[in-house]
């Protein structure tokens, strides 16, 4: 490791700009977390053009941090308000809401945000130690590797992200077919631009981000609106017996450290995503359990089970990102926007080309988990204020957001009608349950993965024998072969179940 | 959920076959020198949509049949259509609008506008919720960024 590079790193991530930028984000993403309905992918779609102004540390840290806020900030409303600001904390609420029913909203609070922020610290550390040995291990592949491996992924995050293996890979081939869009690297020639100039560069990243997620959500908001209006907010009252103990602490710390090592396991594996390691860690901690039975009814265990994985997906999540340059959720595949928008390839690259950058990130990372602590723990009061805003207040504040976005890009009205498109492509995605985080993936990776199929095929010359010599293409190729007949089974297995099941 | 699935299966795959057939053959150009055409990864994707699009409408008509259920139904309630519709051609009438004026300009009734339609009727909750996001995209836009108005 280059020391030399970490102290600036370190010394970087210390500066006034960078604490206002990473605190904003923390900030902004807490308040993100904390209303129900607005999710991390939605916050970071629309904070990508905020960022235009920013160094690419402090914007690369911002959009981490907002990340990091919106996981923590999204138990205060499981707790408060029985409706989780992001799906992963709905297994806060099983056991953080019945607790803030007993007249402990506080003590359940703090020990959400402290399994958030221990959660998140061990699995920043362990995406230290191992991304970049893991990168070094990259730079060795060739394109033929690579190409394999980008394929196992979004076959996987097809197959796991949605429930459907077919509508996943519906959705990725649209994906694909979309990210072709624009001039051929190797011709020179316009690709399916209909002889729209504005397509030459390829979809507006930020449109389809911003569409497909942030305005396609607040539509299918407005929708729910008219059915749901209800919020029941448990009030945080000032109570000196209502706070997390030593004895308390003592009790869920075992919880924190399995639900942490949940959480970077799922986080690190592309598709799976947080809701999969609350849910995991929850499980596993009720099954640990002495008295599982008090599980659901209050249980302390159930909070810091359930935040301490949820905070630990995030870094982990970027353990392929960084490694391997491969996305293995939405808000990763939006930071690899957030990266080109800022002229940096992230990936192994990042750690030959620019290692000062990633280790400044990572600097920022850990300071980002301090930040969160510091706020959420002085800031309770003001954000269990933040729960009663009502959503139709928020959506169209954020569809407002969602326009000025894609002005500040300058894309004019044929942005804003690409971005329309892909709000009503989001729309009819959520609601015929066909899976836009693999859309959003694949689209993203498409580049990368013609790129890399494009050298396999000119260096072997056509000739498909050259994989027997290349035997981590060859493990890939045969493990997408794997995924894709397992994914295939479970799927009808699934509904084969659900059809034999007795109607009520 | 079998009538969604075989009508949006159907979609999908007629999508793919659009792509495959008009699209990439007219506008995904071509180079009789390249090894690899440049029509190839979007061909990929068009046949994971028609392949995936067939079988999903197949699987919902094969439900659709056990359980007797027609592929159109009549039962459609037009005020829920309504109410999913309207924030569409909301946004869409203000995209419109946005060609003639800046966001910034308009941005407060924008805002105002939809939250009274969304049954919001305190007059200071509306004054400042459509008024402080568009002075912070003021903010933001002019100050920070320096790239003018909006």
């Amino acid at each position: 490791m280059d020391f030399s590079a970490v102290g600036a790193a370190a010394s970087e991530a210390l500066t006034l700009a960078s604490f206002i930028g990473i605190g904003g984000g923390v900030l902004l993403g807490y308040i993100v977390g904390v209303i129900p309905g607005l999710s991390r992918s939605v916050a970071i779609s629309i904070a990508i053009p905020m960022t235009f102004y920013m160094s690419p540390f402090i914007a690369i840290s911002f959009l981490i941090g907002l990340s990091k806020g919106t996981a923590a900030g999204s138990a205060v409303s499981a707790i408060l308000l029985n409706a989780p600001g992001e799906a992963s904390s709905a297994a806060t609420a099983l056991d953080g809401y019945p607790l803030a029913k007993q007249g402990k909203p506080k003590t359940a609070l703090q020990i959400g945000l402290i399994a958030s922020v221990m959660g998140d610290i061990l699995a920043t550390i362990i995406l230290i130690f191992v991304a970049i040995p893991f990168a070094r291990v990259a730079l060795m592949f060739g394109p033929y590797e690579m190409a394999a491996i980008l394929a196992f992924a979004l076959v996987f995050i097809a197959g796991l992200s949605g429930g459907n293996i077919f509508k996943g890979l519906a959705a990725g081939g649209l994906g694909i077919f979309l990210g072709t869009i624009g001039l051929d690297n190797q011709t020179g020639l316009p690709r399916l631009t209909f002889g729209y100039t504005e397509l030459m560069d390829g979809m507006p990243l930020i449109a389809v981000a911003i569409g497909t997620l942030a305005l396609s959500e607040m539509f299918v908001q407005s929708e729910k609106l008219r059915y749901d209006r209800e919020n029941m907010s448990v009030a945080l009252k000032k109570d000196a017996d209502d706070r997390i103990t030593m004895p308390i602490f003592k009790r869920i710390l075992p919880t924190i450290l399995r639900g942490t090592g949940v959480g970077t396991f799922v986080g690190a594996l592309p598709g799976l995503g947080p809701s999969v390691g609350s849910f995991m860690s929850y499980g596993m901690a009720q099954k640990a359990a002495k008295e599982p039975e008090k599980f659901g009814k209050g249980e302390p265990k159930g909070i810091a089970a359930s935040e301490s994985a949820d905070n630990a997906v995030i870094p982990a999540a970027l353990i392929p990102l960084f490694g391997l340059g491969i996305p293995g959720n939405v808000s990763a595949a939006l930071l690899i926007g957030a990266f080109a928008i800022h002229g940096i390839t992230v990936g192994p690259l990042l750690l030959r080309d620019n290692p000062e950058l990633l280790y400044s990130i990572f600097a920022g990372m850990i300071l980002a988990s301090l930040i969160m602590l510091v706020l959420g723990w002085y800031g309770l009061m003001f954000f269990a204020q933040i729960t009663r805003v009502p959503p139709h207040v928020v959506i169209p504040i954020v569809i407002f957001f969602c326009l000025a976005g894609m002005m500040l890009q300058g894309y004019g009205t044929f942005g804003l009608i690409i971005l329309m498109a892909f709000a009503l492509l989001g729309y009819l995605m959520k609601k015929y349950d066909y899976s836009f985080v693999t859309f959003l993936v694949a689209f993203i990776i498409t580049p990368m993965l013609e790129l890399n199929l494009r050298q396999s095929i000119i260096l072997s010359r056509g000739n498909w024998e050259i994989l027997l010599n290349r035997p981590i293409a060859m493990f890939f190729i045969a493990c997408t072969v794997i995924a894709l007949v397992a994914l295939i089974i479970r799927t009808f297995k699934k509904e084969q179940a659900v059809a034999n099941a007795p109607a009520d | 959920m079998p009538r969604s699935d075989f009508w949006s299966g159907l979609a999908v795959a007629a999508f793919g076959l659009l792509a495959l057939f008009w699209m990439i053959p007219n506008y995904a150009g071509s180079n009789p020198f390249a090894q690899m055409p440049p029509g190839l990864v979007p061909s990929i994707g068009a046949w994971a949509m028609v392949i995936c699009g067939v079988i999903i409408a197949a699987k919902g008509l094969i439900q659709m049949l056990r359980e007797g259920a027609m592929p159109l139904s009549a039962d459609l309630h037009w005020d829920a259509v309504g109410w999913a519709a309207w924030p569409f051609a909301y946004v869409a009438v203000a995209i419109w609008f946005m060609s003639f004026i800046k966001l910034t300009w308009f941005g407060a009734f924008l805002i105002g506008g939809m939250l009274f339609l969304l049954g919001e009727r305190r007059w200071w909750m509306i004054l400042g919720c459509s008024v402080v996001p568009v002075v912070l995209l003021y903010i933001l836009s002019v100050y920070l960024m320096r790239v003018g108005v909006v």
